[in-house]
């Protein structure tokens, strides 16, 4: 029992943390990134109050201050509410939409079952055996945020921005959810560890003899699908037609200081799901592939959930990469793009899995 | 009356009229730097040259007369190459001055290189320095002998015009100065037309030195209020710039040809008595007297005051000075609020002055006023000099004086006479433009605009007519006398609403039988004695308007 | 039909349109260069001094680009050789300024030979628009724009207006250049 709850509570700090953790984390690698992908260097400036000692100097020339003297600037700054808004549901609107971007997290699992004092646990909140049907319903509820932010600000670009937004998420999440039915038939389950445990392949068991069979190379057209409807529910260049802070404005501009802060941390806990689910459900999770551990001993574990960690780190570089390459979708591009490419291909998707799984086991 | 042909136009023209004259006549333009329409021929400039027809050589057009047949060309290649040559010897010397030079922008010399010149320099040697510059040679005149073309107009200037002989040229060949004559100073009333003259840097005024660059000053035609003689002058102003000129609007003005009243001339007082129109005394706001204190009011306010008053008391109680500086127009809205629509029979205009004007056999009149002939004409005064006026007033007959102008306590009159007036009258309006100590003993300040701040006309003293116009707009609350009239008149409901001065005169020439026939239309730029016969023919102007080369 | 003209429009492949394998080529460049750059600053990092700048920028404040020779910066006066300012207001820099930002009030110069200086001589700068033509009108070489001098942004317009004494003080920015004949 009390290792239960010992292991509970280790699994929500840990994931709680590493999810914030790395949202802080993007903020600075969003920055930096983008500056060496365009010969820039990036924000170097910012220092503890003028103190600027020798040894934390690297860390200057990094930036690395800048995440903290953005969260500083979010807090400090005054917290306006228009005099028109609804009060309750405009302070709301941020609560609810990191909320549920956060609580998304808790069916990714980080490795694999273990044994630790005679109980069975794993590096995950909460395995259910409805992990991916739970994500997605979590994630359709971050739409109330957003659409609370643009309702609520009485401001009629706000509530345009927040319309805006709902399309997209809309047509983004049913393509995701379409183009995961192919993953949950070809492994056979709901479960997001089942489905880890599945990509696993034996050494007899590797696809044409040396691939594992991960759900990237089964369900490659699959993963097409879910990455850019991935992308698209994060509401993220390519697809930030609802913000368009440059230009179109969005449903957060009646927003400042840490409400505003909550947004756009959304943003990059957002991105974090669909890079942990990427990796669980097409990169085979905390699977390291030619690697037959014969026990799930704690080096094992650790390994193995370093190897997942180094997994959705690798598609939040992916996500930044794409979001500093592409330009923006139009409205009606990206609707286009969410009901009359994506949904169908995930259609097709869906019956060519069908047949191949006849053809395979027939 | 000869007929010769310019150029291929042919034109006839009195006998003696030279070429430059006759071309003048077709709008054609022959450069000259020596000759001047209002002084004898000279000829050594050398500019003016023309291509005579069967004459052997180029011939100068200031003394060659016209002759029946005559055939001149002012634009030949050799005419052309004979201007550039002149030039050249000219500017051979002249320093490379045009930065500092007040001329610049005026001078004939710039004008006639960007026209004929446009040579490259050739000169090997030194120029040859000379021993004055920018050295004052009178009150009003600076004297630069290196940039100097030694024309001699100013020379010919002081002999025949003012006949006081201070100029000379002195030396010979390229050491040639132009200077006055040893002792004597160029301080003659008339020396300010030198400058005028002279083509070049050489003479420049000293009240006017370095203080506008010429082309920022706009030019609008005007009437010298400065006596009765009228000279036809024009405003410089510069409105633009007011850093400029220590923020004086009005920077100069210059004499403007009027072959009945100044020829090309004017006279120094005339010339710097414009000081006034931007002075530090100059009124700016509408007063009433609040207590002990004079304190600036609304002119709302100030002429309701002033309605208020005026109706209080019976006509024969009210005296008015008039001021023989107020236009045509203006005396006559005088006359027309005060002795034809009060009633008043007490008006007068003329002050002693305390000096003698000074007028001389030329332009200078004693009478310092521009419009003491309109005023009579007009018909003030109506009963009583000024004298009598302030006789009665001392004795307490009036219980309000409106005073136009005239500083009643800088005068020519009784002094004792003048305290005595003043304080044994109720009220006091003073209507005028500078602050002064009449203005000190009235109870009711109404600021009008100068000469260069209104339109109108004035009647010089052998009874012509010459228009004024608005170069600068009045300083700040000021107006026009002919509005502030209207405007109290207004107050005082006698339903006037004359919309400018043109609807004045208009009504002054229909009313004012000396007056009958004139209109501004009329009146031209030239002016028109009164008497005037209009003939059913369009107005021609008695002699054409000559765009003079001064 | 498409409104737009027709040259706007472009022939797309079937290999376009599906933009998929596009968008691949276009992530394979920029992520060239964010492993490129990675690199070179590792090696920079790790000091390699031969390697190739991580970054093409100036890091301004300490670092600054080279000016070009012919950049209009701040204005100065030239002096004489006794200090006194070559200006002789003429006014011409004044009458060409398109902006009208320049106040020149002139007073006379004790030496005869000059005649005429500058008692005031204010620049606006806050109306100034760096078109140089004051520095081609001058007769006398007496305003240049050569002083490198390009930030002089300031919380009030009264900082903006440059008078005679800080215009004269300030220096070229290129120690070759003639002050003095």
């Amino acid at each position: 029992m009390i290792i239960d709850i010992a292991c509970a509570v280790f699994n929500v700090l840990f994931t709680g943390l590493f999810v914030l953790g790395l949202a802080g984390l993007l903020t600075w690698v969003e920055r930096k990134q983008s500056a060496v992908m365009q010969d820039r260097i990036g924000a170097n400036r910012a220092d503890l109050f003028g103190w600027d000692p020798k040894f934390l100097r690297p860390i200057r020339r990094l930036g690395l201050f800048h995440p903290i003297a953005d969260g500083l600037k979010m807090i400090l700054k005054e917290d306006h509410v228009p005099p028109n808004a609804n009060k309750a549901l405009f302070n709301l609107a941020p609560f609810v939409s990191i909320f549920f971007a956060l609580i998304a997290f808790a069916a990714i699992p980080f490795s694999d079952r273990f044994v630790v004092g005679g109980h069975e646990a794993a590096i995950q909140v909460a395995p259910m055996n409805v992990g991916v049907l739970y994500i997605f319903a979590v994630l359709s509820m971050g739409i109330y945020g957003v659409f609370l932010a643009g309702y609520a600000s009485k401001n009629n670009w706000a509530f345009l921005g927040g319309i805006r937004a709902s399309a997209l998420m809309l047509s983004a999440e049913i393509a995701i959810g379409v183009s995961i039915i192919g993953v949950i038939m070809t492994y056979g389950s709901l479960e997001i560890g089942e489905i880890v445990r599945a990509q696993q392949s034996s050494p007899d068991d590797l696809l044409l003899g040396f691939l594992p069979k991960w759900g990237i190379i089964m369900q490659p057209l699959g993963f097409i699908i879910f990455l850019a409807a991935g992308i698209a529910a994060t509401k993220r260049i390519p697809f930030d037609m609802p913000e368009g802070e440059s230009e179109i404005i969005g449903y957060f501009v009646e927003y400042s200081g840490m409400k505003f802060g909550m947004f756009m941390m959304t943003d990059f806990v957002e991105t974090i799901v669909i890079a942990g689910l990427t990796a669980a459900l097409f990169l085979g999770g905390w699977h390291i592939p030619y690697f037959y551990p014969e026990q799930a001993t704690a080096a094992v574990v650790i390994l193995q959930a370093l190897v997942f960690i180094l997994k959705v780190a690798f598609m939040c570089w992916f996500m930044i990469l794409v979001r500093w390459t592409l330009p923006r979708f139009r409205y009606d591009q990206a609707m286009r793009f969410g009901w009359m490419a994506l949904l169908p291909l995930a259609l097709v998707n869906i019956v060519l899995t069908g047949i191949m799984k006849v053809l395979v086991s027939g | 009356m000869p007929t010769l042909t310019i150029d291929g136009q042919q034109v006839t023209v009195p006998e003696k009229t030279n070429v430059i004259e006759a071309a003048k006549t077709l709008g054609i333009e022959i450069p000259h730097y020596c000759y001047h329409p209002g002084l004898s021929v000279a000829g050594n400039c050398r500019m003016c040259m023309v291509e005579i027809e069967k004459a052997p050589k180029l011939a100068i057009g200031c003394f060659t007369p016209c002759t029946e047949g005559m055939v001149v060309f002012t634009n030949t290649e050799k005419v052309k190459q004979a201007r550039k040559d002149v030039l050249e010897f000219l500017l051979s010397n002249h320093p490379l001055d045009c930065p500092v030079c007040d001329q610049a922008g005026e001078c004939w010399l710039q004008i006639y290189y960007m026209q004929h010149g446009q040579y490259e320099s050739r000169m090997m040697e030194n120029k040859i320095k000379k021993s004055k510059k920018a050295t004052s040679i009178g009150p009003h005149v600076n004297l630069d002998q290196e940039r100097c073309v030694l024309c001699g107009r100013c020379v010919r200037f002081c002999d025949e015009i003012t006949k006081t002989h201070e100029l000379g040229i002195f030396g010979r060949g390229n050491r040639e100065e132009l200077d006055v004559f040893p002792g004597k100073q160029l301080d003659n009333r008339y020396s300010g037309n030198v400058v005028d003259i002279c083509p070049v840097g050489a003479l420049t005024d000293r009240d006017f030195r370095f203080q506008v660059r010429v082309w920022y000053l706009g030019v609008q035609d005007s009437v010298c209020p400065g006596c009765s003689r009228g000279c036809n002058i024009q405003i410089h102003y510069n409105r633009n710039r007011p850093h400029h000129g220590h923020g004086r609007r009005v920077a100069r003005l210059k004499p403007r040809y009027n072959s009945h009243v100044n020829q090309f001339w004017m006279c120094d007082e005339g010339r710097y008595g414009y000081k006034f129109v931007d002075a530090g005394d100059r009124i700016i706001s509408p007063m009433l007297r609040r207590g002990a204190e004079l304190q600036m009011a609304t002119w709302g306010e100030t002429l309701a005051a002033s309605a208020e008053r005026i109706r209080a008391v019976n006509p024969s109680q009210i005296g008015v000075i008039a001021w023989p500086q107020l236009t045509n127009e203006e005396l006559y809205l005088v006359r027309r609020l005060f002795v034809d629509g009060l009633g008043c029979k007490n008006v007068s205009f003329s002050v002693p002055s305390k000096k003698d004007g000074g007028g001389d056999d030329f332009l200078i009149t004693a009478d310092k006023n521009p419009n003491t002939r309109g005023a009579g004409e007009i018909g003030l005064p109506i009963a009583d000099s000024t004298g009598d006026i302030l006789q009665a007033a001392s004795r307490g007959e009036f219980k309000l004086l409106h005073i136009f102008g005239h500083d009643l306590l800088s005068s020519g009159l009784d002094q004792p006479l003048v305290e005595s007036a003043l304080a044994a009258t109720e009220t006091v309006i003073f209507q005028g433009s500078n602050s002064h100590l009449t203005v000190d003993r009235a109870d009711i300040v109404l600021p009008s605009a100068t000469f260069a701040e209104k339109s109108g006309s004035f009647t010089n003293f052998e009874g012509r007519v010459q228009r004024i116009h608005e170069a600068v707009p009045p300083l700040g609350d000021a107006l026009p006398d002919w509005q502030i009239l209207n405007r109290m008149a207004r107050a005082l409901e006698m339903g006037w609403d004359y919309q400018g001065t043109e609807h004045i005169f208009k009504e002054l020439a229909e009313n004012v039988a000396a007056f009958s026939g004139l209109s501004y239309c009329v009146l031209g730029d030239q002016g028109e004695l009164l008497g005037y016969k209009p003939t059913n023919e369009a107005h021609i102007p008695t002699e054409p308007v000559t765009t003079v080369i001064i | 039909m498409n409104s737009s003209p027709e040259h706007n429009k472009r022939d797309y492949g079937l290999w376009q349109r599906t933009y998929v394998p596009e968008v691949f080529g276009g992530l394979a460049i920029t992520a060239r260069h964010f492993f490129v750059n990675l690199k070179n600053h590792i090696r920079r990092l790790i000091g390699r001094k031969d390697a190739a700048p991580g970054a093409v920028t100036f890091q301004y404040p300490e670092q600054r680009r080279p000016l070009a020779p012919r950049l209009r910066s701040l204005h100065r006066l030239t002096k004489r050789e006794d200090g006194s300012p070559r200006c002789v207001a003429c006014m011409m820099c004044e009458t060409i300024c398109p902006a009208r930002c320049i106040y020149i009030v002139a007073t006379e110069h004790p030496d005869p030979n000059i005649e005429k200086m500058p008692e005031q001589f204010t620049i606006d700068l806050g109306r100034c628009v760096f078109c140089g033509y004051c520095v081609e009108a001058c007769p006398e070489d007496a305003i240049r724009m050569d002083t490198g001098i390009l930030e002089f942004a300031s919380y009030t317009r009264e900082n903006m207006i440059y008078t005679i004494d800080q215009l004269l003080s300030h220096e070229t920015a290129k120690p070759d250049a003639q002050d003095t004949q």
